[in-house]
């Protein structure tokens, strides 16, 4: 007695349904391929850093300091384009440190988090405001513009096949994450920690590193996300990928992914950014005036996740979080 | 009996989910002044028909009487309304609170309008404690309580509701044995009282002692009805699993040792909180070693230490003569050791995932790789061995495990270490809340493993099955080793004396 289980193909169905009555709707505007490629392309950073955060949604971890690691990593590259004078080698060096600096900040993250025992939420709330506070040191607080060296500028906006670089690097951090998550061990031990901790623990998985390189991957995800916004926007500013953080977490949420850990797919996450970028496509399309686009996006999360929480009410779940790592009496 | 006594009774009960027949045309009743046995192993419908009757789950077909009157059951409101109380295995005690304040907990009666009147609060409470001979006082804060006196609190606290009718699901299962004897008085004075127990146990020995009558329910059907005197131990458990099974040894065994080499040896293990001190033991190869002890005696903290998870401050040990440094469950498993947590729950598997994943989550190093991607076949291949080695059911590896039963769950538990080679397998309350059946494959599996020349430690607060399994017994008192059984004739209340500190003839100074 098997049934089709429709869940599992809800995402697509959303997304072509999506699709179809943008194009019944605006049959001139919305099926080209140039607004196609727009849409993929006002996704391709939050995509581009949804398939690092979600290593830490999966292990029952938050980010919040998205935003500000983003900005502070497009301030790194140009400042460091700037010192070697604009030159291609700049941009070599450039790109290496701020990877640098994201991979260095989700290590800090995790350290804290695994060491301390201190909620991510709060830890990254914290960090957020020092990132900010380090991009308006180093900038003092002005926009700081980026024009040249050619290979800078390509990374934002050079397109291949009609479609913006962007959204190629978007597909190969998309497909290294899904790569990772659904067939290495690592990826095994990601959901493993995710779905319970102590549990994983007693089964060999060193859980505190695990989650560490979470950070570490979510870090660096960002800061290529800042790389990117950066090269599209020829500009850093300490303001560079605000909203993000909320842009990154809806992405995820409206794709399935948990916040409490241990469910979600790189594939769904990929989903939840296209959907928002359709979603604003859409609103931007039918002229709905940009002051009711956010009420038009928070109503589509409370949807996306209430029909998520209805899918998962019967689930059993249970977690005991990095307490077992403290409490030892019986 | 007369008609007018009977207090509950439900009456052709069906029940599906998703197309499943759960429960089909079940009766059940209980009368005044009853304790009710309820028994069946994991899946016959025990739980179900309970949350049917505290109106967690609505019924499809059938009709609940209340002394004698058709009633409608929508929530557990209802319920206590009707003078039902259901006392919890995880208990809903606040510990900050004092008994009486958790006792009337949002009902606390007042002066002056809106004042809680703390003394007429704490005099009622006594009333109440004096009245069913509770071991309590009013105003004990929780935290500093055992869980049996917490589990004593609810019931209390049902008691304080007028409730006629009690439900106690698994009351023993975390109880040493000094607390739950105290239960069984307790229940005792009720019964004479006129308040009505329904009593869920897998432990076969406390229903045979307690309950005035026993229903047996199968595969979601009632398949018996039994009085005081016909409740026969194996009678019940042929009616329950529809097999026969030999658990009527449990109560005396003659001990031999087994085993060759030396595969564990512990010298001088000490807890950094002193939970256990200068522990000593050898575990042969083949042999299965026996810890028992009351709750709280240190067994589970020293296995947790000689498998990794917690590190001692002082002491040695040596697995086939080679010392462990370092120990962490990595190492241990890397070296042959096999580790089932006493909490099955928070501690034994992932509930999101499937048996698959759940099976190979220790097996990595062994499973088939592509570069670096496992090989999705090799894992599936080890999950169907698992399933079919210790007949997991549903069979679906797919299945979450987290939706099993109690049994299947610690299947999936054990099974992924018997796809490996093992040295040594620490199994901590292997049996506990799992239903008969499935207790003696768990028990086959653990004498097929020390056949094949693996060492085996079990830990258990089931004497029955501690004499069933063992082949030499270690009983701890107090983070101690007090006293060791091999080779001659043991019984339950050997092990029981020797755990709470009292030898055979004369009682031990404290």
């Amino acid at each position: 007695m098997k049934n089709i289980n429709w869940s599992k193909y809800s995402k697509p169905i959303i997304l072509v349904a999506f699709c179809v009555i943008l194009t019944i709707l605006r049959p001139t505007t919305f099926p080209t391929v140039s607004n196609i490629a727009n849409v993929l392309w006002s996704v391709s950073v939050i995509g581009i850093m949804v398939c690092g955060t979600i290593f830490v949604f999966l292990v029952g971890g938050i980010d919040l300091s998205i935003a500000t690691l983003c900005g502070f990593s497009a301030v790194v590259v140009v400042e460091v384009i700037h010192m070697f004078g604009d030159t291609t080698m700049g941009v070599f060096v450039g790109i290496l440190a701020a990877i640098g600096v994201g991979a260095l900040a989700g290590c800090v993250h995790g350290l804290i988090i695994t060491t301390f025992n201190i909620p991510a939420f709060l830890v990254t709330f914290a960090t957020q405001s020092v990132f900010l506070g380090l991009s308006m040191v180093i900038t003092n607080n002005k926009i700081v513009s980026c024009t040249a060296p050619a290979a800078f500028t390509a990374i934002g906006s050079m397109k291949i096949l009609g479609f913006p670089l962007p959204i190629y690097f978007m597909i190969v951090i998309a497909v290294l994450s899904w790569f990772v998550l659904r067939k290495t061990v690592f990826g095994r031990w990601i959901y493993a920690v995710g779905g319970n901790p102590a549990a994983s623990e007693i089964s060999g998985i060193n859980v505190k590193r695990a989650t560490i390189l979470c950070y570490v991957f979510s870090g660096m995800t960002t800061a290529i996300g800042g790389i990117v916004l950066a090269s599209m926007t020829r500009q850093a500013m300490a303001a560079t990928g605000s909203g993000y953080t909320n842009d990154v977490i809806t992405a995820g949420v409206i794709g399935g992914v948990s916040l409490l850990g241990g469910v979600g797919t790189v594939p769904g996450a990929i989903f939840g950014a296209v959907l928002m970028g359709l979603l604003n496509n859409g609103l931007n399309l039918l002229s709905v005036p940009s002051t009711h686009a956010g009420l038009v996006k928070g109503l589509v999360i409370i949807i996306a996740v209430g029909f998520d929480a209805m899918q998962h009410r019967d689930q059993s779940r249970k977690k005991s979080g990095f307490a077992f790592f403290k409490k030892k009496n019986a | 009996m007369a008609e007018n006594n009977v207090i509950l009774e439900a009456k052709g009960i069906y029940k599906s989910f998703s197309g499943v027949s759960v429960l089909q045309d079940v009766h059940f009743s209980v009368d005044r002044g009853e304790v009710h046995a309820l028994m069946g192993e994991n899946g016959a419908g025990k739980s179900t028909l309970i949350k049917i009757i505290t109106g967690v789950y609505s019924k499809d077909q059938g009709q609940i009487y209340w002394e004698g009157k058709p009633v409608e059951i929508n929530n557990y409101q209802d319920c206590q309304k009707l003078g039902v109380a259901c006392i919890y295995q995880e208990l809903s005690v606040i510990p900050p609170l004092t008994v009486a304040q958790n006792v009337f907990l949002g009902r606390e009666p007042r002066k002056a309008g809106k004042i809680i009147d703390y003394k007429k609060m704490n005099q009622m409470t006594q009333e109440l404690i004096d009245k069913y001979e509770f071991p309590l006082k009013p105003t004990t804060v929780v935290d500093n309580l055992g869980i049996g006196q917490r589990q004593l609190i609810e019931i209390l606290k049902g008691l304080s509701q007028n409730s006629k009718l009690l439900i106690m699901d698994e009351p023993t299962a975390s109880l040493s044995g000094k607390e739950a004897e105290m239960l069984f008085k307790i229940i005792n004075t009720l019964r004479k009282q006129g308040v009505s127990i329904i009593y869920i146990s897998h432990r076969l020995e406390e229903v045979y002692m307690l309950s005035d009558r026993l229903t047996i329910l199968r595969d979601g059907k009632n398949a018996a009805l039994l009085e005081k005197h016909e409740i026969i131990p194996a009678k019940v458990i042929e009616t329950m699993i529809g097999k026969v099974v030999d658990e009527s040894s449990g109560s005396k065994k003659m001990l031999q040792s087994k085993g060759g080499d030396v595969r564990l040896d512990v010298r001088g293990l000490t807890d950094k909180t002193d939970r256990f001190r200068n522990i000593s033991f050898q575990v042969h190869k083949g042999e299965i070693l026996g810890f028992g002890g009351l709750i709280g005696a240190g067994r589970t903290e020293l296995v947790r230490a000689i498998y990794g998870i917690d590190k001692p401050i002082s002491g040695e040990v040596y697995l086939d003569g080679e010392k462990m440094v370092n120990p962490s469950p990595k190492k241990s498993i890397d070296m042959g050791i096999g580790f089932v947590p006493e909490d099955r729950r928070n501690h034994g598997f992932i509930p999101l995932l499937s048996t698959t994943k759940n099976v190979a989550l220790t097996n990595y190093d062994i499973l088939k790789k592509n570069g670096l991607a496992v090989s999705d076949k090799d894992e599936l291949d080890m999950s169907k061995r698992a399933i079919q080695a210790i007949d997991i059911r549903p069979s679906d590896p797919d299945k979450q495990v987290g939706v099993m039963s109690g049994g299947n769950q610690q299947k999936v538990v054990l099974g992924k270490w018997l796809m490996r080679d093992l040295r040594l397998l620490i199994v901590d309350e292997p049996t506990a809340g799992i239903d008969v059946g499935a207790k003696d494959e768990i028990y086959s599996i653990l004498e097929d493993l020390a056949s094949k020349g693996v060492a085996v430690i079990v830990v258990t607060s089931d004497l029955q099955e501690l004499l069933r399994v063992s082949h030499r017994i270690l009983v701890m008192r107090k983070g101690d080793i007090v006293k060791e059984f091999k080779n001659e004739v043991v019984t339950q209340s050997m092990v029981l004396s020797a755990g709470q500190g009292v030898t055979e003839d004369k009682e031990a100074a404290e």
